[in-house]
């Protein structure tokens, strides 16, 4: 990602970190191409560890994608009751 | 019982969500026989997705009963419009896209207006992440383990916690998101960096107070 305003300017880190949201809504720290920006990042301990933090949360994220949590047994009888009670459960699949 | 702005069709899926839905065995035929009202598919169904729709909702509402209760509405929903699923996306994305709109739904009936995260989700001051020019912080360990990411993220204030959950563990594009919350894209941006820098400095206190005990326990 390139910003043109910013190519020819020493970015401080709240100009730096303003950008970041954008950054990883492109694909993350490899899709900084801005000159001005990669120079910040690749000076600047606290924004290259910042980026690094929030890429390493961002690819940790997916691992809560497989469940942990089971509901109670309660939740499948309350179902089943409700599939009892109403009969268009049933018939409004079969008329499809 | 028929649900206002639910959507049932099946809509364009992002790429990434085929990747992260992939098909699961006996899943097809058990959609078969449900959509005939086959009462044991709809088990097979329920056993197929249950922790993954229960897991969705824990993590979006941050409390067991009403987790529960979202479960059972998600399932109920999917038995009744099963017929409607014509397999043109990953079963399990078109489950997880339902669910999310029936909790956001139920939010909004609790009165959590999610037109605007702004000014309606945006959390205190005192629960907003600090900002972070020019300090000298050392960064994560890069060991942070499943407990304590789930621990921080479910610390997260409701806000972004929301856009957290459905970019970063769910896969939704934050176009797809600013549709389900009635934000801008530019807004479901901001708040998931915003909830991410919040998670970085839960997940430092955290390791932070594990060393102290480490070194207490050491003396």
């Amino acid at each position: 990602m390139t910003l043109n305003n910013s190519r020819s300017k020493i970015l401080s880190c709240a100009e730096f970190q303003e950008q970041l949201p954008d950054f990883f809504a492109a694909g993350g720290a490899d899709s900084i191409d801005d000159p001005a920006l990669l120079e910040h990042l690749k000076t600047c301990e606290n924004c290259s560890a910042l980026v690094r933090d929030l890429q390493y949360i961002a690819d940790q994220a997916r691992q809560l994608l497989e469940p942990t949590h089971e509901p109670s047994d309660n939740v499948w009888k309350k179902i089943q009751e409700g599939l009892a009670s109403d009969p268009s459960y049933a018939a409004e699949s079969n008329e499809k | 019982m028929e649900v206002q702005g639910l959507q049932m069709t099946e809509n364009k899926t992002a790429p990434g969500l085929f990747k992260r839905n992939p098909p699961i065995a006996g899943e097809a035929e058990a959609i078969e026989r449900a959509k005939e009202g086959d009462s044991e598919a709809f088990s097979k169904l329920y056993a197929l997705h249950k922790r993954r729709v229960y897991t969705l909702c824990l993590r979006m509402l941050g409390n067991v009963s009403e987790a529960e209760d979202m479960t059972q509405e998600a399932f109920l929903h999917l038995f009744r419009k099963i017929g409607s699923f014509r397999g043109e996306s990953a079963f399990s994305t078109w489950l997880h896209r339902l669910t999310v709109n029936l909790v956001l739904m139920h939010l909004r009936k609790k009165g959590l207006q999610l037109v605007s995260l702004e000014e309606t989700i945006n959390p205190s001051e005192e629960d907003s992440p600090k900002r972070d020019f020019g300090s000298r912080d050392t960064q994560l360990a890069g060991s942070v383990d499943r407990v304590a990411l789930e621990r921080a993220v479910a610390s997260l204030p409701p806000g972004y916690r929301m856009v957290f959950v459905l970019h970063d563990v769910e896969g939704f594009e934050h176009n797809e998101i600013a549709v389900m919350l009635e934000c801008s894209t530019g807004n479901s941006k901001s708040q998931l960096h915003k909830a991410r820098l919040k998670l970085r400095e839960l997940l430092r206190q955290s390791e932070s107070t594990q060393q102290a005990d480490l070194k207490e326990a050491a003396l």
